[in-house]
C-alpha cells in the first residue's frame, strides 16, 4: 500500500444519493418496527412494541405514513434516475448486464479457489447492483401491495377481491425477504466483510479512499486516473 | 415376592371396595329421604296449609305455604332443615311480625344463602345485578329469583331452567336466543353442548355486556367451544374459525385493542358483529346465495361502499388452499420456497467469501 494514496479521497456519492440512503434507513426501520409486530401479533415482543408505540391504531397510522413516504421516495428516485440518464447528466451505472452474471460466477469460482483473482468490478459490483434492483423491485411490490391493503374497497371495485388477501400475504413475505437480505447480505457487505470492516462510511460521507476504489472498483478507478 | 404382591393386591381390593361403598353410600344420601326430618315436619305441621298467609304492610297477602314434596326433592331436601335458613324463627314463633312488601321480604331474606355459598355470594357483589340492586332497583335479581327457594334444583343439570329464569326479566333477548341455533338445540333437543345464557355471561359475576371490555373479550367466549376440535367435530363444524379469525386483520385488531376505551373511528370487529349475538343462525343452513348476500350486507355495515364482490377479500374462515383462495395459496407457496432459496444462497456466498479470505491471498 503506497502511503501517498492513503489520504486521497474521491467523491463517490452525491448529496442526493446520501439523503436518499439516510431516508431509506429511517423509513425502513420505522416500517420494520411497525410492520413486523403486525406480522407476528401474538409474540410477546410484538405486543410490547405495539403497546410502547401507543397501541395498534397508532402503529398502523405510523406504518401507513412511513409507507406513503417510502412510496413517494421510490417514485421520485426512479423519476430522477430516468431523468438524469435521459438528460445525460448521470450514467446508467446501475443497469445490469451479462457481465454482472459472469462476475457473480467468477467471484464464486474465486471463493472456491478455482480462480487466482477475483473479477474486476466497475462503479458498482454485481452484488451492489443485485441489491439495488432487489430494493427497487421489492419496493414497488411493497408499495403496490401496501396500497391495495390501504384501499381494499376501491381495489375490489375494479379488480378481483381475492387480490386483497393475496396482497396481504405478499406484503408480509416480501417484507420478511427484504429484511433477511438486508440482514445477511447488506449488513455483512458494509459492516463485517473484510473489505469494509468495521464500517463502510462512503454512503454517509460521500467519499471513498482512492486505494479502496482501486481495489474494489478497479475498472472505475482506471477510468478515473488512467491505467497505471 | 409373588405372594407379597398378592397380599398387597388384596389390601388394594379391600380399600377399593371401601371407597366404592362409601361413594355408593354418599350417592344414596344425596337421594331424597323417604320422610321428612322431625324438625322439618314440625314446621310443616302448620306450613303445609295452602291457606296460611300473612298480611303485608303494602296490603298484599303473602302465602306461607311450603310444598313438602317440592322441598323434599330439592337439592337441600336431604341436607337442611327449615331453621338453617329461617334462623330468626327458632324462638317466639309466630311472632306476628310482618314486612313492608313481598319483595322487601325476599331481599331481606336472600342473604341467608351466603352462610353456605359464601364465595358465590361475594361474586354476585361484583355483578351488574347487584350494582342495580344497590342503586335501589328492587327488581334486580337476587339468589332466589333464579334458583327458587324451597324447590331449588341442581343448576348444572337443569341448564334450560336457569336460562328460562333469565327470561323472566330479559324476555326479548331470550326469545331471540330461543330461535337461534344454540337456543333451539337446547330448548327443543335438550342439547347440553350448546351455550345457555350463563355460559357466555357467566353465572354470578355477570358483567354489563355493553362495555368495550366485554366486546373485546367476547371472541374468547366463542372460542371456548368453537376452538375445541373434538366438540366441533361432533357437529361437523370447522374448529379453525377461531384461528383464522385471530390471524386475520379483524382478529388481530381485537386482540391488540384491549385495555383502554376506543375512539369512534377505532373500529374493532368481533365474532358477534358478523354472526349476531343472541340470534346467531347456522351459516350452513342459509344456502350458498343467501349466504353470499348476507356476508356482503354484513361487510357493508362497516365498509362503506363495499361492492357485492368485496367479501371475496375475506377467506371465509378458510386457510388458503388450492380449493379456497388458490391465488393466496400460490403466493404463499412461492415465498415459502423463494425465501429459503435466496437466504440460504446468500448465506452460502457470505461463508464462501469468508472462507476464501481465511485462506489468505
Amino acid at each position: 500500500m503506497r502511503g501517498a494514496d492513503v489520504s486521497e479521497y474521491v467523491v463517490r456519492f452525491s448529496v442526493w444519493a446520501r439523503v436518499q440512503h439516510a431516508a431509506v434507513i429511517v423509513l425502513f426501520a420505522v416500517l420494520l418496527l411497525t410492520g413486523m409486530p403486525q406480522k407476528w401479533p401474538y409474540v410477546e415482543a410484538s405486543r410490547w412494541i405495539i403497546e410502547h408505540l401507543g397501541g395498534i391504531f397508532v402503529v398502523r397510522w405510523l406504518h401507513r405514513a412511513a409507507g406513503v413516504a417510502f412510496s413517494v421516495l421510490l417514485v421520485v428516485h426512479v423519476a430522477v434516475a430516468i431523468g438524469g440518464v435521459l438528460s445525460r447528466r448521470t450514467r446508467p451505472s446501475m443497469l445490469l448486464s451479462v457481465r454482472d452474471f459472469r462476475d457473480a460466477v467468477d467471484f464464486l469460482r474465486y471463493c472456491l479457489g478455482w480462480a487466482e483473482a477475483p473479477p474486476r468490478f466497475g462503479r458498482f459490483d454485481y452484488r451492489q447492483k443485485f441489491e439495488y434492483w432487489g430494493l427497487v423491485f421489492g419496493g414497488f411490490v411493497m408499495a403496490l401491495t401496501g396500497f391495495i391493503l390501504y384501499f381494499p374497497i376501491a381495489v375490489s371495485r375494479v379488480l378481483p377481491a381475492e387480490l386483497i388477501p393475496a396482497a396481504k400475504v405478499m406484503h408480509s413475505y416480501e417484507a420478511l425477504l427484504a429484511f433477511l437480505i438486508i440482514l445477511v447480505w447488506h449488513l455483512f457487505a458494509v459492516l463485517l466483510s473484510p473489505e469494509a470492516f468495521p464500517i463502510d462510511t462512503s454512503i454517509f460521507t460521500g467519499k471513498i479512499r482512492k486505494e479502496r476504489l482501486r481495489h474494489e472498483h478497479a475498472l472505475e478507478y482506471e477510468e478515473l486516473v488512467g491505467r497505471e | 415376592m409373588r405372594r407379597r404382591r398378592s397380599v398387597v393386591g388384596g389390601r388394594h381390593a379391600i380399600v377399593q371396595l371401601l371407597i366404592v361403598g362409601l361413594l355408593a353410600g354418599g350417592a344414596l344420601a344425596q337421594k331424597a329421604p323417604e320422610k321428612l326430618r322431625d324438625s322439618v315436619a314440625a314446621c310443616l305441621a302448620c306450613h303445609d296449609d295452602k291457606q296460611l298467609s300473612v298480611q303485608l304492610r303494602d296490603g298484599a297477602t303473602m302465602s306461607l305455604h311450603v310444598d313438602p314434596q317440592g322441598f323434599l326433592h330439592s337439592v337441600h331436601g336431604s341436607q337442611l332443615v327449615c331453621t338453617d335458613c329461617h334462623a330468626r324463627y327458632e324462638e317466639n314463633h309466630p311472632s306476628g311480625a310482618t314486612f313492608p312488601s313481598r319483595r322487601a321480604y325476599a331481599i331481606a331474606s336472600y342473604e341467608t344463602c351466603k352462610k353456605c355459598h359464601f364465595d358465590t355470594y361475594t361474586r354476585t357483589l361484583e355483578s351488574v345485578h347487584y350494582e342495580l340492586l344497590k342503586n335501589g332497583l328492587d327488581s334486580a335479581p337476587i339468589c332466589t329469583d333464579c334458583h327458587g327457594a324451597h324447590n331449588i334444583q341442581n343448576p348444572h343439570e337443569k341448564r334450560a331452567m336457569v336460562s328460562r329464569s333469565c327470561a323472566s326479566c330479559h324476555d326479548g333477548v331470550y326469545l331471540r336466543y330461543a330461535k337461534s341455533v344454540h337456543g333451539k338445540a337446547l330448548e327443543e333437543g335438550g342439547n347440553q353442548d350448546v351455550p345457555a345464557c350463563a355460559d357466555c355471561h357467566t353465572h354470578h359475576q355477570i358483567q354489563a355486556p355493553g362495555t368495550t371490555q366485554f366486546r373485546l373479550g367476547s371472541p374468547q367466549i366463542c372460542i371456548r367451544c368453537h376452538g375445541d376440535r373434538q366438540l366441533m367435530a361432533k357437529y361437523g363444524i370447522s374448529a379453525t374459525v377461531a384461528q383464522t379469525y385471530l390471524s386475520d386483520f379483524h382478529g388481530v385488531t381485537a386482540s391488540l385493542a384491549g385495555g383502554g376505551a376506543l375512539l369512534p373511528q377505532q373500529v374493532v370487529v368481533t365474532c358477534i358483529d358478523c354472526h349476531g349475538v343472541h340470534d346467531i343462525a347456522s351459516p350452513r343452513l342459509m344456502g350458498g346465495e343467501a349466504m353470499k348476500a348476507s356476508v356482503a350486507a354484513t361487510c357493508a355495515k362497516c365498509h362503506e361502499g363495499a361492492s357485492p364482490a368485496f367479501p371475496a377479500a375475506w377467506l371465509s374462515h378458510y386457510e388458503p388452499s388450492l380449493r379456497h383462495a388458490p391465488l393466496v395459496f400460490f403466493v404463499q407457496l412461492f415465498y415459502k420456497v423463494f425465501i429459503p432459496f435466496v437466504v440460504v444462497g446468500l448465506v452460502l456466498q457470505v461463508l464462501l467469501h469468508l472462507y476464501r479470505v481465511s485462506l489468505g491471498r
